[in-house]
């Protein structure tokens, strides 16, 4: 059962393709909204959609390689899947340097559609958990002190408690305790815990 | 036993044709042998030789044989003539066997290469073969030894000519699938045969007193069948001046020498046509190729491009499909279900209007011309668009007064026009009620060709996509497989004509076509 509040968004041009599949999609217990181009689907985006993108490549206006391409600019992370009924290999590759998830070629083979959606989900899902922990990760660092914040930046940094004291002018026992407070207010197990999250915290701000 | 029978009367159907041959042209013969100004008996000898293979040559011999007794009353004692018969046969059986390796694969006389390898083994075939007779003679004593020169002269320049002038026409008419048969059945035919009879008279009945100075008249009747017919009708006119040239040497009881000369200009006349036959016909056959890979190409992209618009349907079909079996799980059998096969069943509708459209294009595939009038073509092209007009609340106008003539395929106009009058129904169903006209009319462009214009008052082109329309998989639509106009310009372009989008304020398209005879309607 995929988790609540995923849905799948489709833009697809035609009018029965796209009320087959959302006919079918529905029925099988997926939240579905259609929409008939790439212009009125990034007029109605909103940020905190969840789920994933099933988008046609050929269509007026905006066809669909455009589209993923124009959300992966504007930071949107929901996973994409390609469909096209007139696959080649140039639009494959546009397709997935974009992150797609899948590239799928009409006819539909139902099997590989399913596949394609679970794997988007999954996608998501972690990508909502990393968000999740991050955003997290941030609030607990408002709790540390003006000198926890140091420890920590050189404990990520690699260094050895005996370094730490030296570079802060403090004995190593009392790194070892600021030491032990900071990671109990962050809430992470061990340094190596702490150095993902920190290193992630760090590449989200650069982006 | 049965083949052994045919066999027996197609032989003796050859024998036969080869003495009335022989003694029809032994005309001016030279010490009573068989030394003639031309021998087109021994042109069908090697045509039935190319043909029935070596076999033929027991008839062939008999029918030498037969020629000497009863057209020249044995000239020589009759030891001497079946020695002689003999070694004419072997030689021109194997001019034959020479021929039939370098010069019969496929067919008669098909580029200029084979007509000049064929030219050439005729030549020196002949020499030898008259080389060997002549000398046969003088060890007979059958002609003065002094004349031996002029005696090969003319028998070489005899059999030469026969078989250049007589050989090709022979041959076509024994080919399995004989252009020339068609081409004896046309009233051109008849058309280039009146003109050599005349030019004929006018060659020696007029100038005949003189020194034949109106000679060359008769390459015009030889030029016009070749240029029109190819080789084959080459083939024929210098079949018939040839006739025409031996009766006039006849009639006029000319003497040998002139007959001679007649006969070598009757040679190169030959020749001549035969050359420019080749030459149109290598021409034709490189245009029919042409055309007929374009074709295969577009039919190829056609059908690439219907494939792909197949996958919608098809897609939708098997959701569809899917869709029912998960409503019968759930117990549904009402309403929904009911609607979800309904909409199965226009789906399959769809898919079947594309394997229409694609048996629509190979139908008419070919192109068949004939004359049409053009207001009759706007009024069929337009009439399936009334129905859906009405339904969709288009305003549609037809002007189909027009009573100008198009030479044209009237499938494949009709094509082109109702993609055209789909592309406008397309264009302008997002306009409001009332806002939607199409309008397809035709004007004079110019003395001999006429402007149908199809509009609508859609959005128009802009100057970016007016430029890739015309290219294939470029389509603005999700039903279009973006192959209409490319294919719709290649057969207009095939028409003579063209097919332009304007770039306005709303949609225009313009198809020019060269028309009929002379304009009748306008000023």
């Amino acid at each position: 059962m995929q988790p609540s509040g995923y849905t799948i968004f489709m833009v697809e041009d035609d009018q029965s393709v796209r009320d087959a599949l959302g006919l079918l999609l529905g029925l099988q217990g997926y939240p579905v909204v259609m929409f008939a181009d790439a212009e009125s689907f990034l007029k109605a985006y909103r940020q905190e959609w969840r789920g994933c993108l099933l988008i046609d490549i050929r269509m007026p206006g905006m066809d669909g390689l455009a589209l993923q391409k124009r959300l992966l600019e504007s930071g949107c992370r929901i996973p994409v899947i390609v469909m096209t009924g007139h696959g080649n290999v140039e639009s494959a590759r546009e397709a997935f340097l974009s992150q797609a998830v899948d590239f799928l070629e009409k006819p539909i083979d139902h099997a590989k559609l399913m596949r394609a959606i679970g794997e988007a989900f999954a996608r998501q899902m972690d990508a909502e958990n990393q968000e999740n922990e991050s955003t997290e990760f941030t609030q607990l660092l408002a709790n540390l002190t003006p000198r926890e914040t140091e420890v920590m930046e050189l404990v990520v940094e690699g260094r050895h408690n005996r370094e730490i004291a030296e570079a802060l002018d403090i004995s190593p026992r009392t790194v070892e305790v600021h030491k032990a407070r900071m990671m109990m207010k962050l809430r992470v197990e061990s340094v190596p815990d702490l150095v993902r999250l920190s290193l992630r915290r760090h590449n989200k701000n650069r982006t | 036993m049965r083949s052994l029978i045919t066999h027996f009367f197609q032989w003796l159907a050859f024998v036969i044709a080869y003495v009335a041959l022989d003694w029809a042209s032994y005309l001016h013969a030279l010490y009573g042998l068989n030394i003639t100004p031309w021998n087109p008996s021994l042109a069908l000898g090697l045509v039935c030789s190319l043909r029935y293979g070596r076999r033929i040559a027991i008839p062939w011999f008999i029918a030498l044989l037969l020629g000497e007794i009863m057209v020249r009353g044995l000239p020589a004692p009759m030891l001497t003539t079946i020695v002689l018969s003999g070694c004419m046969v072997v030689g021109y059986s194997a001019i034959a066997e020479t021929l039939r390796r370098y010069v019969n694969a496929g067919d008669v006389l098909p580029d200029q290469r084979t007509l000049l390898s064929w030219l050439a083994i005729v030549i020196l075939g002949t020499l030898a073969t008259s080389g060997l007779y002549i000398s046969l003679l003088l060890v007979a004593d059958l002609i003065p030894a002094g004349d031996w020169v002029v005696a090969l002269a003319r028998f070489w320049v005899g059999d030469c000519v026969g078989i250049i002038v007589t050989m090709p026409f022979f041959w076509m008419l024994f080919e399995h699938h004989s252009r020339m048969r068609d081409m004896l059945l046309r009233w051109e035919t008849a058309g280039y045969g009146m003109l050599a009879a005349f030019m004929l008279w006018v060659a020696f009945g007029l100038g005949g007193s003189g020194e034949f100075q109106y000679f060359y008249l008769l390459f015009l009747p030889l030029v016009w069948a070749a240029a029109r017919q190819g080789v084959a009708g080459a083939a024929i006119a210098a079949f018939m001046l040839q006739a025409g040239i031996i009766i006039a040497v006849h009639w006029l009881q000319l003497v040998a020498v002139t007959a001679f000369e007649l006969q070598m200009l009757g040679a190169v006349l030959a020749f001549v046509g035969l050359f420019i036959g080749v030459v149109i016909d290598e021409k034709q056959r490189v245009s029919v190729e042409l055309r007929q890979s374009l074709r295969l190409a577009a039919a190829g992209e056609m059908a690439g491009a219907l494939a792909h618009e197949l996958n919608q349907p098809l897609t939708s079909l098997t959701a569809y499909g899917m869709a029912c079996e998960q409503l019968l799980e759930q117990g549904e059998t009402g309403e929904r279900l009911r609607e979800t096969i309904h909409r199965m069943i226009s789906e399959s509708y769809r898919a079947a209007d594309v394997v229409r459209r694609l048996r629509d294009f190979f139908r008419t595939g070919a192109t068949r011309l004939e004359t049409i009038s053009l207001g009759e073509l706007l009024a069929s092209a337009a009439s399936p668009f009334a129905a859906k007009a009405q339904q969709q609340g288009v305003d549609l106008i037809v002007d189909s007064e027009s009573t100008r003539i198009l030479l044209a395929d009237r499938l494949q106009l009709e094509v082109v026009l109702r993609n055209l009058l789909s592309n406008a129904f397309d264009a302008v169903a997002d306009q409001s009620a009332g806002q939607r006209h199409v309008r397809l009319s035709a004007h004079p462009e110019s003395a001999d060709s006429v402007c149908i214009c199809v509009e609508d008052s859609g959005p128009g082109l802009t100057e970016a996509n007016a430029g890739r329309i015309f290219e294939a998989f470029q389509s603005s639509k999700s039903s279009g497989m973006g192959l209409g106009l490319a294919i719709s310009r290649a057969i207009v372009e095939a028409h003579g004509g063209s097919l332009l989008a304007e770039i306005s304020d709303h949609g225009l398209f313009k198809l020019v076509l060269p028309t009929e005879g002379k304009d009748d309607d306008a000023a």
